[in-house]
């Protein structure tokens, strides 16, 4: 038998404190920050209906042999993300969703996908410009130039919405080895930006964060989108 | 006591398989004179590849749902006659079905998946001369699905990952002293050693797929040379960008020119009627000039300005009295602005592009115009290339068929340059010849703000 003393047990707390610190200083951040172009704050434009393209979430299974590819749940988690959006949106500002598909062009179907991939590699370039001085959104220096309306989207569309995000989820081998070592746990990143569909204006940008697997998160990533379109005004 | 010699011993075993590889790849290294047969034959497939196999499938789809592969009949036509005369007669492997297809990207690169899905980038079908230069980079890549590396590097990188994870936990119970500052050490360098050996593997397999792909390229009548011509292709960096890290998966490309020139020897000497017929330009662009117009429109896309300039005075070369490439090299022009049409040699050292790259990070294009139009040699090239722009737009419309996107480019140049009354005007005409172009909305706009 152990005899521990009371020096003993405050070192085990402050251990464990420590600890505790050390993990949450290791996992990600769960910052919601958002950040709105002024036309927007001084309600100059208000997004009634927007149009969500395709987005872009990749998801990976950290293991003991390295990251494994997510391909399928990837995709799955992708749609949901803009389903939960589409919803949160719609019961918390009064925006509604408008169909992403478009007035045929001329050139039919394959030019209307090619002009959408394009713009989606447009925001990419723009992405990491926006990240690095999230800021400067409320400056309204970031656009993608009016060439957004080549998009042709529905004419009731005031906004587009880009979503990106990655994330990973652990195999229980990694977890233990996580728990007993440090390292990154299971997470999930969201980039989110909301386009002006006629000045191509950044309007907004948030980028909210998620604990835990990302794959299996419903209501935990309502509750982060629910927090990060917080400072949006509703469109009521 | 004995702990520490167990951490210790394990410390020194890990750190002698990790740091090992390297020096044994090197003597593994085939010799130049011999390629191993062009199908693994022992390969198996295992729970692992069978994972990766079904990834790669559902990768194959997403490019194509998302609008990435280009669905042009006539390049897939085009890149499976090529791709299919590489092939060895009768081929079945289990596994594979053969695609070939252009990837609408501007960066020139090209790359396989184990399912047999090749994919040449149009930024790359851009760049090239002739069909040989596409054989060759299509050889490489066939070889590597015919030798099953993609599977083989998965294998590999996987038991170095688990190496990095067991090294970690190592370094976390360390104990102190000496032995502990070195677990600790090795620790934060294992991933770069350990990369250091992918590295080094994968070297093998592209050095193998290089000279391989030789075999093919001479067993289907083409050239061979072509693809030390290719390499040297890639060696062009006109957008500054190919940065030099200390990983790098293919060997550098003079090595690259070096092994496969003297790989060639006397196999370049024999030269078929075939071979010289591959070797022709016209024939190559009549193909590749719709995959190179596509491809102007992504690198413009991307603010690849100079490389659209490269490319634009490609197809002015071989057509000079198309009306379509005309108006594209003035879209060129228009698009690069104050900035040079060529990197100075200062600007392609390595510590210039990495700084360029980071500035590229922070700034938006309107800023670095304004940047660039705030210098001498800045406010000159926009000058010298507005007028350039100007004087191909008018080319464009004084050519046989003349392309109605030139009104619009030339509104826009007008546009910027404050010539208001002539910018309406250009647009008017625009809309007028082009009554269904996709961009209508844009410009209507862009004549209504004019007019206020």
């Amino acid at each position: 038998m152990r005899i521990t003393s009371k020096s003993d047990k405050s070192f085990r707390m402050a251990l464990t404190a420590l600890f505790a610190l050390v993990v949450a200083a290791m996992s990600p951040l769960a910052v919601r920050a958002q950040f709105l172009h002024p036309k927007v704050t001084s309600k100059q434009v208000t997004i009634r209906n927007i149009v969500i393209l395709p987005a872009k979430v990749q998801v990976v299974r950290d293991s003991m042999k390295g990251p494994e590819g997510m391909a399928a749940e990837s995709e799955e988690l992708s749609s949901r993300v803009e389903k939960i959006l589409a919803e949160v949106l719609a019961s918390q500002k009064h925006v509604a969703t408008v169909s992403g598909s478009v007035a045929p062009s001329s050139d039919g179907a394959t030019d209307q996908k090619y002009s959408v991939a394009d713009f989606q590699s447009k925001f990419d370039l723009l992405l990491p410009k926006i990240m690095k001085k999230r800021g400067d959104v409320k400056q309204g220096r970031f656009s993608m130039g009016d060439e957004v309306l080549n998009l042709n989207l529905d004419k009731t569309a005031d906004a587009i919405v880009f979503i990106r995000g990655q994330g990973q989820a652990l195999t229980s081998g990694k977890k233990a080895f996580t728990l007993l070592v440090g390292g990154k746990w299971a997470y999930l990143k969201l980039q989110i930006g909301i386009v002006d569909a006629h000045s191509g204006e950044v309007l907004l940008y948030t980028d909210p964060a998620l604990d835990g697997d990302p794959t299996t998160a419903v209501d935990r990533l309502r509750s982060a989108l629910e927090k990060s379109f917080k400072k949006l005004p509703a469109a009521g | 006591m004995k702990r520490a010699l167990v951490v210790a011993t394990l410390c020194f075993s890990i750190a002698f398989t990790s740091v090992a590889p390297p020096a044994l790849a090197q003597k593994k290294s085939a010799p130049v004179e011999a390629t191993p047969p062009p199908v693994n034959e022992e390969f198996k497939f295992g729970k692992v590849d069978l994972e990766l196999f079904e990834q790669v499938q559902l990768l194959d789809r997403r490019f194509e749902r998302e609008g990435l592969v280009l669905e042009d009949e006539a390049t897939s036509a085009f890149l499976t006659r090529i791709g299919k005369s590489l092939l060895p007669k009768g081929l079945t492997l289990e596994n594979v079905v053969w695609k070939f297809r252009a990837l609408r990207d501007p960066q020139p690169n090209a790359f396989a998946l184990p399912n047999g899905s090749i994919y040449v980038t149009t930024g790359l079908l851009s760049l090239m001369d002739n069909e040989s230069q596409l054989a060759a980079v299509i050889a490489h890549e066939l070889t590597h699905v015919m030798r099953r590396h993609t599977y083989l590097q998965n294998r590999s990188n996987r038991k170095k990952f688990l190496t990095i994870n067991v090294m970690s936990a190592i370094g976390a119970y360390a104990p102190g002293g000496l032995v502990g500052t070195v677990i600790t050490i090795a620790t934060a360098v294992a991933p770069f050693i350990v990369m250091a050996t992918i590295f080094g593997y994968s070297r093998d397999l592209e050095r193998e797929a290089d000279l391989k792909g030789i075999d093919m390229m001479i067993s289907a009548e083409y050239p061979p040379e072509e693809m030390v011509k290719m390499m040297k292709i890639l060696k062009r960096d006109i957008e500054g960008e190919n940065i030099r890290f200390f990983y790098n998966d293919h060997p550098a490309l003079q090595e690259r020119i070096n092994y496969l020139s003297s790989y060639l020897g006397g196999r370049a000497d024999k030269v078929t009627p075939q071979m010289e017929l591959n070797r022709e330009q016209k024939a190559y662009f009549n193909s590749a000039e719709p995959i190179m117009r596509h491809d102007f429109n992504l690198e413009i896309n991307e603010a690849r300005f100079r490389s659209a300039v490269y490319l634009a005075q490609r197809l002015t070369d071989f057509n000079p009295t198309s009306s379509e490439n005309a108006y594209l090299l003035a879209e060129a022009y228009r698009s690069l602005g104050p900035r040079a049409p060529e990197l100075t040699e200062q600007e392609l050292t390595n510590s210039a592009k990495k700084d360029a790259a980071k500035k590229r990070e922070k700034r938006t294009l309107e800023e670095e115009e304004r940047e660039l139009l705030a210098t001498a040699a800045g406010q000159e090239n926009w000058k010298k290339h507005q007028q350039k722009a100007e004087e191909l737009y008018l080319r464009s419309l004084s050519l046989e068929q003349p392309a109605p996107a030139a009104h619009r480019g030339l509104g826009m140049l007008y546009e910027k340059l404050g010539r208001t009354n002539e910018a309406i005007s250009a647009y008017e005409k625009y809309l007028e010849l082009a009554p269904t172009a996709n961009d209508r909305e844009r410009i209507q706009r862009r004549i209504g703000t004019l007019r206020k």
